[in-house]
């Protein structure tokens, strides 16, 4: 092994360079002299570029890597007028900028009601309390000596689409769809924990909360507890980030985000649920009749086409043009997802590609070769329990408008021949 | 620790009593305190930002309206134009009647009623002014004796209890048994049945002050909402409506949630600040703006909680939706001549425009609640 420390090779190391500059800066006074023509094509391949002539920088510039400056317009983006305070609200994920199934943690969507809590992870504690037969408290170095799975899983907020309710609004399915991301989580199986505290028999409902500022609560069946949920402390491999909850997060595959209690610190045990105001004031689904449903916890099979879509128009003309979108469903996994070019006269069953897990997105492609006419495109995902996406107005005539949560409904893009695309709806 | 005689302290009080009302009377302490009204809507501190309001960084000497990257209300930055700069004095006006100094505000806060809150207030502030930096600490040590004779006291009075960590007896062995103290300070969830309801009454006179001095900035004095914040009051027979509002009286099924929230996420920003009796008065009090008592002295209490009935209650029923016709089982989705002619465009976003890129920042229809 060579010392690259070692101060001999260092000295002649340097006096080779000092050589090979003197060479250099002769090479180029001839090349100048000599006047020589330009050559014939792409001067980004005939001329010698920047990169290609000067170093880059050293392995310790970004101790913490960070994406391209050229992808700086990947980002999560609020709509200000949807809510009253930025601390309150939500943001969403630029799906249109995506491939694959899994979400880069720093663009996973962020909805909280209180702020992203700051909690040292020596800090935070988990309570198990209610109707056990020990009430407990973990440490996260306690967690961390249960048996863990990796399981890869979508997290949808149930207003996913709440904004499209009356009719298409938000130009860009980074807002129409980004409330949606899909990671995958490293965690210890929530029954592991209620085993290790011994839940009683009449406890059928757990309460879950979160130690932030709004001290989130919801509650779960304990039937849903004991079959998939996870405590999760990772995200895509590193530690949660803080506004997903770190150190520690609920799972609740295939049920809307909003039970996914992050900064988790307390678990009860009941025999009933508790009515709490995200489970009764929010999320609930007003109907045209006036009744409201509530614990719909399951994600609806739901699909969108990212590209193109508005924020991703086609600018190459007309010939292949690779339509891609997400689909997925909180009953398990996608079976199929047809696309039609005109508006849901014909369809046609595109192609999954990479994993199919159940409770994550699935990524579907259609490669076709356009003319350059106008398209509308609509996807429709059907899964593994025969349900099939319905269209809006379906969803509109079995509920009317106002029931803001669970909007899966079939999205229509418009292409127009320059490959501007529009939200649209169609009749 | 006292560090020097009560009489002493109070004699120091009694001197700047004496005064003439300035920020030396403020104690930047207790103006912490009263910032927690604030900090829904303004920042101070390291990094702070602008929120709902602007950050109040080195607001002391600042010209009004003239936070770069804060968009004021017009009225606000005419009021800067015009020469006011905001110091002890032209910042306790503003803070007693914010809208009376400056019309056109969008400063929703009514303003702090007592001019020691104000005084207090601004001398917290200033320890983030820098052109004065020194007189903050000059007002920490004058205050501080009498301060910390009453903490003194209390602490003597609740010596912390001993802590006994017991195994879990799990397979895993894994945590310890939680302590009851510690289950009592998290586990402070109602139920609709009254279950978890702590010792405590409030009447809905008692709930009005309440609510004024901590609530109505987002709420409005009625419940009405200010801005995008929840309704809380009102709205009855509108659920069948086109725009229907939803509130504690015409939506909400039990009154235990709204003890339970307010209790636990309530004031926004000062969480678990309210006592027990604030959280039942301000619980009839909200019973009362929304015509479910008419007495003003009705008080609430745990004794007589489940008594009360919520109006929508019965209008919330299970998840049916796999009922609805669309998810009927067994049908095969059509894949050609689905619809009969050229399918026409029916609705467009572009008309619309309300996507944030398109600079258009008006309201619009829908929401996620």
């Amino acid at each position: 092994m060579v010392d690259i420390t070692d101060p001999k090779r260092t000295k002649q190391a340097a006096s080779r360079r000092d050589f090979l500059k003197a060479g250099l800066l002769g090479g180029a006074a001839v090349a100048a002299s000599a006047g020589v023509a330009r050559a014939a094509g792409d001067p980004l391949i005939t001329e010698i570029q920047d990169w290609n002539r000067y170093l880059g920088e050293g392995v310790d510039v970004a101790p913490y890597g960070k994406p391209s400056e050229f992808e700086a317009n990947v980002v999560r983006r609020n709509v200000p007028w949807l809510t009253a305070d930025p601390v309150s609200s939500i943001n969403f994920t630029p799906l249109h900028e995506l491939d694959g199934i899994i979400t880069p943690n720093g663009l996973c969507f962020e909805r909280h009601h209180g702020g992203t809590a700051v909690i040292n992870p020596a800090d935070h504690r988990l309570m198990i309390n209610g109707l056990v037969d020990t009430p407990l408290v973990f440490t996260m170095e306690d967690l961390k000596r249960f048996p863990r799975e990796n399981r890869v899983y979508f997290l949808e907020c149930a207003a996913n689409g709440g904004m499209e309710w009356r009719g298409s609004q938000l130009n860009g399915c980074q807002f129409t769809h980004g409330m949606i991301h899909c990671v995958v989580y490293t965690g210890v199986p929530l029954r592991y924990l209620l085993e290790e505290a011994g839940v009683k028999t009449n406890g059928k409902w757990l309460l879950a909360e979160g130690a932030d500022a709004a001290a989130m609560t919801r509650s779960i069946p304990m039937e849903k507890a004991l079959d998939d949920c996870l405590v999760a402390f990772k995200m895509n491999g590193e530690a949660l980030r803080p506004e997903q909850g770190y150190p520690l997060r609920l799972c609740v595959p295939g049920w809307e985000g909003n039970m996914w209690v992050k900064w988790l610190r307390r678990l009860e045990v009941g025999d009933e649920p508790w009515a709490q105001r995200e489970e009764t004031s929010k999320y609930t689904d007003l109907l045209a009749n006036g009744k409201a449903r509530r614990h719909t916890w399951v994600m609806d099979v739901k699909s969108v086409i990212t590209s193109p879509s508005p924020q991703a128009p086609v600018t190459h003309g007309k010939g292949p043009l690779v339509i891609t979108g997400l689909a997925w469903s909180g009953n398990g996994t996608i079976k199929r997802v047809d696309v039609t070019l005109d508006g849901g006269r014909t369809w046609q069953t595109a192609r999954l590609d990479g994993p199919s897990l159940p409770k994550a997105l699935h990524r579907f492609y259609l490669d076709i070769n356009w003319d350059g006419s106008e398209l509308l495109l609509q996807s429709r995902a059907i899964d593994d329990q025969g349900l099939v996406q319905p269209t809006k107005n379906e969803l509109r005539a079995a509920r009317g408008e106002n029931s803001i949560y669970h909007n899966n409904g079939i999205q229509t893009w418009h292409v127009n021949n320059d490959g501007v695309v529009e939200n649209v709806e169609v009749s | 620790m006292l560090k020097f005689p009560k009489s002493a302290a109070l004699a120091v009080l009694g001197l700047t009593a004496l005064a003439t009302p300035s920020l030396a009377d403020g104690d930047a302490g207790a103006g912490e305190k009263v910032f927690k009204k604030c900090a829904a809507c303004h920042a101070v501190g390291d990094g702070a930002k602008h929120k709902v309001g602007p950050e109040l960084n080195d607001v002391f000497g600042r010209t009004a309206g003239s936070a770069e990257g804060y968009k004021y209300s017009n009225a606000m930055s005419e009021a800067g134009q015009g020469g006011l700069v905001w110091d002890a004095e032209t910042l306790s006006t503003y803070l007693a009647k914010p809208k009376d100094m400056i019309k056109g505000t969008k400063m929703a806060f009514a303003g702090l009623k007592k001019d020691d809150d104000i005084a207090n207030v601004l001398a917290y502030l200033k320890t983030f002014s820098q052109e004065t930096a020194a007189a903050p600490a000059a007002v920490e040590a004058g205050e501080t004796p009498v301060e910390t004779a009453d903490a003194g006291a209390a602490v003597e009075a609740a010596p912390a209890a001993e802590m006994v960590v017991e195994k879990s007896q799990g397979a895993f062995g894994l945590g310890r048994k939680a302590m009851p103290d510690e289950i009592a300070a998290w586990d402070i969830d109602v139920r609709p049945d009254g279950t978890g309801l702590p010792e405590g009454r409030g009447t809905v006179a008692e709930g009005e002050p309440i609510f004024v001095e901590n609530c109505a900035v987002c709420h409005g004095d009625f419940g009405e909402g200010a801005g995008r914040w929840p309704v809380l009051a009102g709205g009855q027979d509108t659920l069948r409506n086109d725009r229907p509002e939803k509130t504690i009286g015409s939506y909400w099924p039990y009154l235990s949630t709204v003890f339970d929230y307010v209790r636990r996420a309530m004031p926004f920003g000062n969480a678990r600040s309210l006592s027990d009796d604030d959280v039942y008065a301000l619980t009839a009090y909200l019973m009362y703006l929304n015509d479910i008592v008419d007495d003003e002295e009705f008080e609430l209490s745990k004794e007589n909680f489940t008594s009360v009935r919520l109006p929508n209650e019965a209008n919330f029923i299970p998840d049916d939706r796999l009922s609805e016709p669309h998810y009927a089982k067994g049908i095969e989705p059509c894949m050609s001549d689905c619809k009969p002619g050229p399918v026409k465009i029916t609705a467009r976003a572009q008309v619309i425009d309300v996507t944030p890129e398109g600079e258009g920042d008006e309201n619009s229809g829908g929401g996620i609640d």
